[in-house]
């Protein structure tokens, strides 16, 4: 659910965790962006970072330069001045991706489970085909950057073409860099070798994050994908693949971000007309927010 | 400069860590007893920097060494001092002692051996370790390959550069601790603590459970996080049907969150609560029972694997007001004496 008024709450001295809802979707993640957009114009004393996730904004701050009520009151008045949100800047980026990918069936060949595409699409009651089609079928909106450096989360803009499949029971020990996988709903792609658990189902030959910073996309820093950007995949074939990784690796790759601005408001209102409701509610559940 | 003879278990090169990178995904890394570390630049002349997770100033750069052992030969006289778990460390076989500035002349040989108490050694040099920085730090953070020598720990034969030198060597020599402030790593390690937000998750009897267990620390623990073994916690029935479609059936998963700041203690399936560390993800999905207070971090990190830590929880104000007498103390030039 999205609650009436949003709710802080504090993690230890020195953070607190402005929360609009319990759930995960996009109009509750425009919320949470626009008002990262509003504190970083109007930064109050102390603020020392912000990290904007799908339903929540966390905040740091000093607790020896100002107090947490003193932010706790500014983001209030950011709140109330903020009104719908219309629009928001959103950059699209295009995501070269060889789906069914020969590291992706290492990986899983290497934790003794089935090649996970064809989970995926028996999970989903699809066909390999349709998995791909479906996931370079619509853009998928970034609510937040996060857990290991440049990794990201994104859900699928159009609701129909929404997918996912559960994480792994036990994650792996490893996972070959720049695979896409689905936790759940969420669309992501692994920055760097990690552990995890995400269905594994292709691999796109552009860096995620690159500490080299060479090509004007990380003009800001090592990481690829910003909050707000709309992602949209692009199947590819083996020899695109690695043509296209030849240039990565050269440096000379132009990577293929264009700014922008989302028409908000216009989304929100797609979603009521396609009868998608703006929240979700359990008139049963016994549970409450504090 | 220094020359690496052994590098040991695990040593980086690390400072107050780096700020600005949780929208990103760059956790602040750091010292992981930020209070040790910041003493020992203060023995040898070097800026402390600021306070753990705020990271006003990343402070000069020392070496954080893993249960100790590390093996260094200088290649040029320097005023070094060791604090945080006692390594019985020796400069050409003859002992120095733990929280006090000594010369490491041409030539000579650091050794220090296994921690006794304690889980992290830190090591100071007049002028700090001079690596590049990296996003306003120096911290190493390995898994992310930055920061530090090469993104990575020490490895024998590394050359590890030292800043220019702004004082005489004898007037540094021979510095110490005010002794009073040298802190005890006997276990139980007590651990302060406010309410988590989703405390309210957890039932009555578990929460009681949480603050009344001593944890015992899983060997796995890392700069990433710490496992804590004890008994299993239950969370609060009536979970809505929306949560379970977002997050899964398992009442631990929330929707992801922010999860950091470091000290944020996760329960997931109630099972060995993690505090997060300097290293950790910046978000998470657990339900969080309670974060451990910025000044407390520097004892988390002193835990050795299987040593037992107790959670005592306090106000909010008296965690700033736990900060604000640390920062007092760091400032206070009578602390060396």
């Amino acid at each position: 659910m999205i609650y009436d008024e949003p709710i802080f709450r504090t993690l230890g001295d020195t953070a607190i965790n402005v929360e609009f809802g319990d759930e995960s979707s996009i109009p509750i993640n425009f919320r949470i962006l626009a008002l990262d957009f509003a504190l970083r114009e109007h930064p109050p004393k102390g603020l020392a970072e912000t990290n904007p996730q799908v339903r929540t904004l966390g905040l740091v701050f000093n607790p020896l330069a100002t107090t947490r009520a003193r932010i706790v009151d500014h983001v209030k008045a950011l709140i109330a001045a903020q009104g719908t949100v219309e629009t928001l800047p959103s950059r699209r980026v295009i995501i070269p991706a060889l789906y069914d990918d020969p590291w992706s069936r290492e990986c899983a060949e290497a934790f003794g489970v089935r090649n996970n595409i064809e989970y995926i699409a028996e999970f989903n009651d699809m066909t390999v085909a349709q998995v791909i089609e479906t996931h370079t079928g619509c853009d998928y909106w970034v609510t937040g950057v996060g857990f290991v450096p440049g990794a990201f989360m994104s859900y699928a803009m159009d609701p129909g073409k929404r997918f996912g499949a559960p994480l792994y029971r036990t994650p792996r020990t490893w996972t070959h860099a720049r695979l896409l996988n689905f936790g759940g709903l969420t669309s992501t792609i692994y920055p760097i070798r990690i552990p995890g658990g995400g269905q594994l189902f292709g691999r796109t030959p552009i860096e995620i994050f690159d500490l080299r910073e060479i090509s004007p996309a990380f003009a800001d820093g090592p990481v690829l994908a910003c909050a707000g950007d709309r992602h949209r995949y692009e199947s590819i074939g083996r020899e695109e693949y690695d043509a296209i990784r030849a240039d990565v690796e050269a440096g000379t790759y132009a990577y293929r971000v264009e700014d922008g601005t989302f028409d908000c408001a216009g989304y929100v209102a797609w979603l009521a007309e396609i009868g998608e409701p703006a929240e979700r509610l359990d008139p049963e559940s016994l549970w409450k927010p504090v | 400069m220094l020359k690496v003879i052994d590098g040991g278990l695990r040593t980086t090169v690390q400072d107050m860590g780096r700020r600005g990178g949780q929208a990103l995904g760059i956790p602040p890394s750091g010292a992981q007893d930020g209070f040790a570390l910041r003493i020992a630049n203060l023995l040898v002349g070097n800026p402390p920097g600021g306070p753990l997770v705020v990271r006003d100033d990343p402070g000069a750069a020392g070496l954080e060494l893993t249960l100790g052992r590390l093996k260094l030969k200088a290649l040029q006289d320097h005023v070094l001092a060791l604090t945080g778990a006692d390594t019985g460390a020796t400069v050409d076989g003859e002992a120095v002692p733990c929280w006090t500035s000594f010369v490491l002349r041409e030539g000579q040989t650091l050794a220090c051996g296994l921690a006794q108490s304690g889980a992290r050694a830190y090591l100071a040099v007049h002028g700090g370790i001079d690596v590049p920085l990296y996003r306003g730090s120096r911290a190493t953070h390995v898994s992310g390959g930055f920061g530090g020598l090469e993104g990575r720990p020490l490895a024998k034969d590394d050359r590890l550069p030292v800043g220019a030198a702004t004082a005489a060597v004898a007037d540094l020599a021979g510095r110490r601790l005010r002794p009073d402030l040298v802190p005890s790593y006997a276990p139980p390690m007590q651990v302060r603590t406010v309410a988590g937000p989703e405390e309210h998750h957890f039932t009555a009897d578990s929460v009681e459970a949480f603050y009344a267990t001593a944890w015992k620390l899983n060997p796995k623990a890392d700069r990433t996080g710490m496992r804590l073994i004890g008994p299993e916690l239950s969370f609060r029935p009536g979970r809505p049907h929306y949560l379970i479609e977002d997050a899964g059936k398992d009442p631990s998963n929330i929707v992801i969150d922010p999860g950091a700041p470091v000290g944020t203690v996760q329960v997931p399936s109630g099972v060995e609560p993690i505090v997060l560390c300097v290293d950790s993800p910046s978000i998470g999905g657990y339900a969080r029972i309670a974060v451990v207070i910025t000044t407390d971090m520097a004892r988390v990190g002193q835990v050795r694997p299987f040593e037992e830590t107790r959670f005592v929880r306090i106000s909010h104000e008296d965690a700033v007001a736990a900060l604000a007498a640390q920062e007092a103390t760091i400032a206070d030039p009578d602390i060396i004496i």
